[in-house]
């Protein structure tokens, strides 16, 4: 029997579980160049897992520890006030200890970073009562611009509709919306509708599957669009929801897959974006699942995970995505995910 | 201040500028998660690197261990948030730095890091860095027409440096290249909204009408300039309705009877937002259906909804919920 075909015909759950396995334990050195990112990978193992039916095998209290190490704590009330941004750092490798005066000199504090911090301590059902949140809602404001729109470090670095998604995530989990001026994002997040229905990353850039699950999912979680919209009966809404409608429908290409912008090739990943644009809209139930499944299965590896395009190797970001694209197409023996906060149902709702 | 083209390659432990320095391993701690297998030359660069940045020492050789640092990862932000400092501590020559940053671009086009460091450069040294930082993104894009972020790195010198004036041309050949390229058309309403040059959307919609039109005749099966020309009437859909222009070239795609998936979808939305069709448009609709639609009963945008559920399978939960949600009195 051919191997690469008996991998294609179903989802191979087990597979993926050593494969995500593996890749907790120990990443290889390709993965050098994302080490700054290490808790995005982590995340992207961790909640893999979960989906995957498969969260005993992480050892709960470690990954707590590790990931609250991670946080930096402002001394006093000064200096949680003196611009710095107090959230998780990445890696060690941002992390830095004070100087010999006691000095927080280099805080590489990143929004994404603190996104994805949370979202592993939700998962492993950590007490966020314990957790110090006001340090982090109150200087993330730093963070916001006079567009509305968000950096990631305080230090300087690109603003744009990602970093307004974390934030709004972070205070979602945190359940405290004082760390940020809603109003302001959702100006920002308008701002960024193209003109042909689907959102940009930045105001006149052109429509994209991942910023647009930014946008729709920050505006959902932010309270200004409701669930399911398209089964209400209301018509208005502040965004054109039929124009975004018919864009992300029109993501899905030939070969079944979704694809990011108009005219470019089906990749694994916006099966979770523009699918769950798509879930939060309520039309998710439009697209052809058979083909799309059919798809995902063509990027499925023998190795377990999940690549890019089809017949290249995994990379732990597309096998997550991948998992929560079958997720959300409810295959047998995966759990059902929170597509607005990116983390499983179960751990978005609390333990 | 040079950038060393082939700089030294033995270990940084072995050279004589750095024999002071005491370099500082990463202090990981335990390792639950996803450790990664860190080759040793990364390794030793980022252990003389955390030297130097806890020493906050802005040297020369500061700044060359941040290059070397970067070319290994180039998405270590905050490698590159040093490296900006010593460049303002040294002085040094910006217009240099723009030649580092192309270096690193050429193997990582599409690194977040990279295109800050760019623009940062390029906002200081301002109008001087226009036709340079222009022609740096005509470079990238030649490679891959579509990069999101050289895309962008371009909206925001156009904005904030100028020089409009060629850019309308530039979106032209870019589409005389690739008629499918979705970036060339976004770019393109891009200049022909904001261009200080050219008048702003109304004044530019008749000329653009036609020329999306000439797009659409092309290759029907396009997306890209069916949404353009929606896009030309942003905030005014009556006049997108009331354009023959805009009637008319579905009219001529669905009797071409090829690739009609998105004439019939535009004739969907204009019968819903009040177009008041002609024969013409019913015969070319009835001249589509296959034969196990009965279209004799329907109105027109029932008929279109049909039809599409049979040309675009793949959608045909959605037709079928829009035909569901027609409003009575639809044509």
């Amino acid at each position: 029997m051919d191997s690469q075909w008996s991998s294609s015909s179903f989802f191979d759950r087990e597979k993926h579980v050593v494969f995500l396995q593996m890749m907790n334990q120990l990443l290889p050195a390709d993965y050098q160049g994302q080490e700054i990112n290490r808790l995005t990978l982590a995340y992207f193992a961790i909640s893999g897992l979960h989906i995957l039916g498969a969260l005993d095998q992480v050892d709960k209290e470690e990954v707590s520890s590790w990931v609250l190490s991670l946080q930096a704590h402002p001394r006093n009330e000064a200096e949680l006030n003196n611009g710095q941004f107090f959230g998780f750092h990445g890696s060690r490798s941002s992390q830095f200890p004070r100087d010999d005066n006691g000095v927080l000199i280099h805080n590489g504090s990143h929004l994404a970073s603190t996104y994805c911090a949370l979202a592993i301590l939700k998962i492993v059902g950590y007490n966020f009562s314990c957790i110090n949140s006001k340090s982090i809602l109150t200087s993330m404001r730093n963070l916001q611009q006079p567009d509305g729109s968000f950096m990631p470090t305080h230090v300087g670095a690109e603003t744009d509709l990602r970093f307004v998604f974390c934030a709004a995530a972070i205070c979602s989990m945190l359940e405290n919306w004082s760390g940020m001026d809603k109003e302001k994002a959702k100006e920002y997040i308008l701002n960024c509708q193209s003109y042909d229905g689907g959102f940009g990353l930045i105001p006149g850039s052109e429509s994209h599957g991942g910023a647009t699950y930014c946008a729709v999912a920050s505006l959902q979680l932010m309270g200004f669009i409701e669930n399911d919209i398209l089964s209400k009966s209301s018509s208005s809404s502040i965004i054109n929801v039929p124009l975004l409608l018919d864009w992300s429908l029109q993501r899905q290409a030939a070969d079944g897959g979704f694809q990011g912008r108009a005219n470019k090739a089906s990749d694994t990943c916006y099966a979770f974006w523009v699918g769950g644009v798509l879930r939060i809209l309520g039309g998710y139930k439009f697209i052809d699942k058979k083909a799309l499944h059919r798809f995902l299965l063509t990027c499925q590896s023998q190795y377990g995970g999940f690549s890019k395009f089809p017949g290249q190797l995994p990379d732990l970001y597309h096998s997550y995505y991948g998992f929560s694209a079958f997720s959300m197409l409810e295959e047998p023996g995966l759990i059902p995910i929170c597509v607005e906060l990116g983390i499983a149902d179960i751990a978005a709702i609390g333990h | 201040m040079e950038w060393k083209e082939e700089g030294d390659k033995r270990p940084l432990s072995q050279r004589p500028e750095w024999s002071d320095v005491t370099p500082v391993p990463q202090d990981d701690g335990p390792n639950p998660v996803v450790p990664i297998a860190y080759k040793d030359d990364f390794t030793e660069t980022m252990d003389y690197f955390r030297a130097v940045y806890f020493a906050d020492e802005r040297s020369l050789r500061s700044l060359h261990v941040t290059a070397e640092a970067i070319l290994m990862n180039a998405g270590n932000y905050t490698v590159w948030h040093f490296r900006r400092l010593i460049l303002e501590a040294l002085n040094a020559d910006l217009h240099e730095e723009l030649d580092f940053i192309k270096k690193v671009a050429n193997g990582n086009p599409k690194n977040y890091q990279i295109w800050h460091h760019r623009r940062w450069v390029a906002e200081k040294l301002g109008t001087d860095a226009t036709s340079e930082e222009l022609d740096f993104t005509k470079k990238i894009l030649s490679l891959d027409a579509k990069n999101y972020h050289a895309w962008s790195h371009r909206q925001w010198v156009l904005q904030e440096l100028g020089g409009w004036e060629d850019e309308l041309d530039y979106c032209k050949q870019l589409l005389e290249d690739d008629i499918f390229n979705n970036s060339a058309w976004n770019q393109r309403y891009f200049v022909i909204t904001k261009s200080p040059f050219l008048g702003g959307l109304e004044a530019m919609r008749e000329s653009e009408v036609n020329y999306t039109v000439g797009a659409i005749i092309a290759k029907p099966e396009n997306e890209s300039p069916w949404r353009y020309l929606r896009g030309l009437y942003k905030d005014d859909t009556q006049s997108w309705v009331n354009d023959p222009q805009v009637s008319s070239v579905c009219l001529k795609v669905l009797s071409a009877k090829r690739s009609t998936v998105f004439a019939l979808s535009t004739l969907l939305d204009l019968l819903c937002h009040g177009f008041q069709p002609s024969q013409d448009f019913i015969n070319a609709v009835d001249a589509l259906k296959t034969p196990d639609l009965d279209l004799s009963d329907s109105n027109l945008a029932t008929a279109v909804c049909s039809v599409l559920g049979r040309m675009d399978p793949m959608r045909v939960n959605y037709w079928t919920w829009r035909k569901n949600k027609l409003p009575a009195q639809t044509a």
